[in-house]
């Protein structure tokens, strides 16, 4: 990260009883910057406070250096892409794209200029005549993101702006979205509760629930040191096995599950005879045809054939299913049969139950 | 059912003729010169002619114009900053907010009259004239007003004026160039509405004109007389002015000229 263009010191806002921040502090440089969490978990007041729709009650909010928390949006200069577009129906695609330009009072001759430039860029190209209305959902996407973008804001926040578009689309519009990030270098803080979305886009992100900021970091690292259990069940597609920690040596953890002793990272202070789940993504588990010494055994229920890869879920002990992600194989195509599962302990994170 | 028409094209039909039958009625007589048994049909202008020379009527018809398009943009006005703050800013009494400005529609309009003539005169010692009717008027005319307002305004959404912000807009900078361009026809509703109310009004109006004549004073006056022949041709005036209002209005809708909403 280069220096912060955003700082976020201590902020806090309660909406009545319900805390939709806790003393969240964020630094944010020229980065693609995700926060990500399930709905409710105060990311898009988040974005509203540092958008200045929202006063905080504590903390301050820092752009380029300045405190502008008690500063109103318009004096902010920050850019936004807002989850149902909200383009003014009323405006043509022109007029809503240069909008921001008007109203900072850039003539009319700089104004074309840079609606040339930004319709090229996010390939609106001959759509400046248009109304909202006569858009499609993708294309409103473009001008709302061409018009967050025309004044070369400070920032940009995106506030969910895939959620309303379908799988394809979303796809197209997640590698387009990165594009201009790379290209504009500035910084995006880009609100979602799809982890595939922030995983694709982002350089860091930040993992949210109940207005706090749980873990916060580069998005493999995230991904494959979780330092929390929710972080760990949230990214990815982890399977979870609950035991009793059986030993700990080298930052390693052995727990009984069914009989097997299975290893994973010990962490969050696990210690010898308590209770723990253990999560391992499904594409760190291997599969064996048959059974075999040292492996979890299992039976194989339905091979999900997805192109580069295959899902397979397979019947354990105790009526667990588990999901395993790998290559698909044409022996493994073939439900009934005898299968067993290792990983390496360094790929799976055991953490205290009920924590 | 050998019928032509369905039973709800008679039903339509019925309702209109319930409608507009005593309208036509009127405009009918407004051109016979017997205006007391008009049949058969002896058709004439000479109404209209008496009415024109009819002592005061210009005046008159200045007066009411005047009266009307005051209390229409004042009470729009009014309305509009009510319906906004009503809706925008959450509060506990919001409920009883909105009911203080629709009180003045459960208040006799003589009553008005009556109450602001005194209150005028005894307290602020104001004598009557045309603006001080504008200002009665606007007192019941702003509780229709707010109404229309409303019930628009209760669909605008106001993430649009955020979105006006966030993008620079200064508040009245976000008014000027998102909210009224999206509500205008709310609020021109609520201008022709109040327009409407204060033109024809005469219990509000008659307590603070004084001797200056409105078209509803006049026939008032004229009335005390009987009816004459000329009330017909100004009814059959009014009328077709409204309706020549309200289909350029239609027309200009129709062909795109003019846009009501904004389909997202």
């Amino acid at each position: 990260m280069t220096e912060a263009v955003l700082r976020l010191e201590g902020v806090t806002k309660r909406f009545g009883t319900v805390v939709a921040a806790d003393s969240v502090d964020i630094e944010i440089g020229r980065e693609f910057f995700s926060l990500l969490g399930p709905s409710g978990s105060g990311k898009t007041t988040m974005l509203r406070i540092i958008a200045g729709l929202e006063v905080p009650d504590l903390g301050n909010v820092r752009i380029e250096g300045r405190d502008v928390t008690r500063q109103p949006p318009y004096r902010r200069g920050v850019g936004m892409v807002f989850q149902d577009f909200l383009l003014f129906p009323h405006k043509t695609v022109a007029e809503n794209i240069v909008f921001p330009l008007r109203m900072q009072g850039v003539p009319p001759a700089g104004r074309a200029e840079a609606l040339g430039w930004i319709t090229d860029l996010v390939h609106l190209k001959g759509l400046e005549g248009r109304f909202p209305h006569q858009l499609s959902g993708g294309q409103k996407q473009r001008v709302a993101l061409a018009r967050g973008l025309v004044s070369r804001p400070k920032l940009l926040l995106l506030d969910e702006p895939l959620a309303n578009l379908d799988r394809e689309l979303r796809k197209e519009m997640e590698v387009e979205i990165r594009r201009f990030q790379l290209e504009l270098k500035i910084p995006f803080v880009y609100v979602t509760h799809n982890q595939e979305e922030a995983l694709t886009m982002s350089d860091r992100m930040a993992i949210m629930r109940d207005g706090r900021i749980l873990q916060v970091g580069g998005k493999l690292d995230l991904y494959h040191h979780p330092d929390l259990a929710f972080v760990a069940g949230f990214l990815g597609a982890p399977n979870v096995f609950e035991g009793k920690v059986t030993g700990l040596a080298d930052g390693l953890a052995i727990i009984d599950w069914q009989g097997y002793p299975l290893q994973a990272r010990a962490k969050g202070g696990l210690a010898v005879g308590q209770r723990a789940v253990c999560f391992v993504k499904s594409e760190k588990i291997e599969l064996f045809a048959g059974t075999g010494q040292g492996r979890v055994d299992g039976v194989l229920r339905d091979a999900i054939f997805k192109g580069q890869y295959a899902d397979y879920l397979v019947h354990l002990a105790g009526a667990r299913e588990v999901t395993v992600s790998g290559p698909p194989r044409a022996e493994l195509f073939a439900p009934g049969r005898p299968v067993s599962l290792s990983w390496s302990a360094e790929d799976g994170d055991a953490f205290p139950a009920g924590g | 059912m050998r019928g032509t028409f369905s039973i709800q094209v008679q039903l339509l039909a019925l309702l209109y003729l319930f409608l507009y039958a005593p309208i036509a009625y009127v405009i009918y007589v407004s051109f016979q010169k017997d205006s007391v048994w008009p049949f058969p049909p002896d058709f004439t202008l000479e109404h209209y002619a008496d009415l024109l020379h009819l002592r005061d009527f210009h005046a008159a018809l200045v007066n009411s114009l005047t009266i009307g398009i005051g209390t229409g943009l004042l009470s729009a006005l009014l309305a509009t900053i009510a319906a906004i703050g009503v809706l925008r800013y959450a509060s506990r009494w919001r409920g009883l907010v909105a009911a203080a400005y629709l009180a003045p529609l459960f208040i006799a309009h003589l009553l008005i009259g009556i109450a602001s003539l005194m209150f005028n005169k005894q307290l602020l010692g104001l004598p009557g004239n045309i603006g001080s009717a504008i200002l009665a008027n606007t007192t019941y005319a702003t509780a229709f007003a707010f109404l229309v307002v409303l019930a628009q305004l209760a669909k605008h959404d106001w993430r649009l004026d955020e979105a006006a912000m966030v993008f620079g807009a200064p508040p009245l900078r976000a008014f000027w160039s998102v909210t009224l361009p999206l509500i205008w026809p709310s609020v021109l509703g609520a201008v022709i509405v109040s327009f409407l109310l204060a033109f024809n009004n005469l219990e509000v109006t008659f307590y603070q004109v004084g001797a200056r004549p409105t078209l509803p004073t006049l026939a008032w006056g004229e009335l005390r007389h009987g009816v004459s022949e000329e009330l017909y041709a100004l009814a059959s005036l009014i009328n077709a002015a409204i309706f020549l209002f309200l289909g350029a209005l239609y027309v200009l809708l129709r062909t795109g000229a003019l846009r009501l909403d904004y389909r997202d």
